[in-house]
């Protein structure tokens, strides 16, 4: 027994390092906090530009995207040498931006002048803007590409653009301030989350129509404490989690028939999240206890905690093993 | 001149605290951070019921001295989260001790803050008068400064009182700007050790 214990220590410490890296924006210390997954560490701060708040890792996972709000600008982090070593064009005061399954072509979302900037990833270069008529909130782009998803909190909805075109197809009226799009991985479904209306509502986006729609209940608190944000689903699709802001939880939802089977208690004001790689755990930004939260996804329940920056914003995750 | 761009200034402080209190429930509050009256015991809590500890905490003397170390925001936060740590590693009832402790910090963090958020509006008021005042007073002076003959006299008590009354005025802006952090500090308090008390309970 005690020999199995040492050799099974023995493993560990020779076992080679298998963490992920993750980045999480502040979107007030004007930071971006890198986490390895091996120990549950911030192993760097880097500093960026002001407000800080959508996050994403280019396809190939050398760099780091970082739409810096109140600079007007995108920022370019290299993921090896995890510094600021570029600046992509914006409109002004990019909040979030969503590229293409390819990572050739990015959408930028800018909050004050009612345009979706597109920018060449690999010329770094501007291509152009599609005017959306409404201030943008969140987007996604189809698995296939060929669909843009904005949506708006001026209209409450979700609005179709067509990538080729630039123009928008169709418009699909949600609850009242739609936050966050995401597909389903196969396409069949697309989810949006409302922060107001406090409902995620599932749009078939072949019909454009709302075909249901996922409502929380937490006793003792109340409705408008329940605000979903973040929405991750996993690559089965059988599962969705959905951030639901200050109730400080995260609702674990059956995709067939969308009702909610747990809720975890997280972080305050739970607000993005992402898969490691392996989908083993799912992490969380609390923008109010300035932490992350560490799901173990089958077990479904919170394993870690992490402290970051000031009010964590945004989170991805690099698409290998750390170097 | 002085004088009247401090006057103005304040004006500008009542005309903006009155846009900036966005929700008409609390027209008296000053702060830019919403104001949520109280925290739901649900927002901080996945526990078991508390039941009857709501109420018993108090008669446990050990538990209400802990309860008031940790609820003191001049003791560290993490040296707080220590001491749920051993406090809890080495209670015989543990489920038990856990629910007391944390409906201790309930009620304490909660109404710590609900005379943070009174003091706030209280202060508040108080602004909304000393800027009516002020700017009365600026009114005062102007006409002081265009009689004829001029009471030079006046004019510069009344410009004095002024500065006086402005600087006042000024300082506590800035106490209530600080102030306005207050109650988030203790809400994250609050969650970080029921946070604690409930992974030692898992």
């Amino acid at each position: 027994m005690l020999r199995a214990g040492l050799l099974s220590g023995l493993v560990l410490a020779a076992a080679p390092a298998h963490g992920f890296i993750a980045y999480v924006s502040n979107e007030k210390s004007n930071t971006v906090s890198v986490i390895d997954t091996d120990g549950w560490t911030v192993t760097k701060t880097i500093k960026v530009g002001q407000r800080p708040r959508g996050i994403e890792f280019t396809r190939d996972g050398k760099f780091v995207m970082v739409a810096v709000g109140d600079d007007d600008s995108i920022q370019l982090i290299d993921a090896r040498t995890q510094a600021v070593v570029d600046t992509l064009p914006s409109g002004p005061d990019p909040e979030l931006f969503t590229q293409d399954a390819a990572g050739k072509t990015l959408y930028v979302a800018n909050e004050n002048d009612n345009t979706v900037t597109v920018i060449d990833l690999e010329k770094r270069a501007r291509l152009g803007d599609i005017q959306v008529g409404v201030e943008p909130e969140g987007m996604t782009v189809s698995p296939d590409g060929k669909t843009l998803i904005n949506t708006s909190e001026t209209t409450n909805m979700a609005h179709f653009i067509d990538t080729a075109s630039r123009q928008i197809v169709a418009n699909v009226l949600v609850d009242a301030r739609p936050r966050f799009a995401c597909y389903k991985h196969d396409a069949s479904e697309l989810w949006v989350s409302s922060e107001i209306g406090g409902t995620v509502s599932i749009v078939d986006p072949g019909k454009h129509e709302v075909i249901g729609k996922v409502t929380f209940e937490i006793p003792g608190l109340r409705k408008e404490a329940i605000q979903p944000v973040g929405i991750g689903m996993t690559k089965d699709d059988k599962t969705a989690f959905v951030a639901l802001g200050p109730a400080n939880r995260v609702a674990v939802v059956d995709t067939a028939t969308h009702k909610v089977t747990k809720y975890l208690l997280v972080g305050q004001r739970v607000w993005h999240m992402a898969f490691t790689p392996d989908e083993k755990y799912l992490l969380t930004t609390n923008g109010v206890s300035n932490d992350v939260s560490v799901i173990d996804v089958a077990a479904q329940k919170v394993i870690k905690t992490i402290q970051v920056g000031e009010l964590p914003w945004g989170i991805t995750m690099a698409p290998g093993i750390a170097p | 001149m002085m004088v009247r761009a401090l006057a103005l200034a304040a004006l500008a402080f009542t005309v903006s605290t009155a846009a900036r209190a966005a929700d008409p429930r609390y027209p008296n509050w000053p702060c830019a951070q919403a104001k949520v009256p109280e925290i739901s015991l649900a927002a901080v809590w996945a526990g078991p019921e508390l039941g009857d500890a709501e109420s018993k905490w108090k008669d446990d003397s050990k538990i209400s001295a802990l309860v008031a170390r940790l609820a003191a925001r001049k003791t560290p936060l993490d040296e707080a989260e220590k001491s749920v740590k051993e406090f809890l590693a080495g209670s015989a009832d543990k489920t038990a001790n856990a629910k007391l402790l944390f409906a201790g910090l309930f009620d304490t963090l909660n109404a710590q803050r609900s005379q943070v958020m009174s003091g706030l509006e209280r202060v508040s008021r108080k602004q909304r008068e000393a800027a009516d005042k002020i700017r009365a007073e600026t009114i005062q002076l102007q006409a002081l400064q265009d009689a004829t003959p001029r009471d030079d006299a006046k004019v510069d008590a009344m410009s004095n009182q002024l500065i006086w009354e402005t600087r006042i005025f000024e300082d506590r802006r800035k106490v209530v700007r600080f102030v306005c952090e207050v109650p988030t500090a203790i809400d994250q308090r609050l969650f970080a050790l029921g946070r604690v008390i409930q992974q030692e309970m898992e």
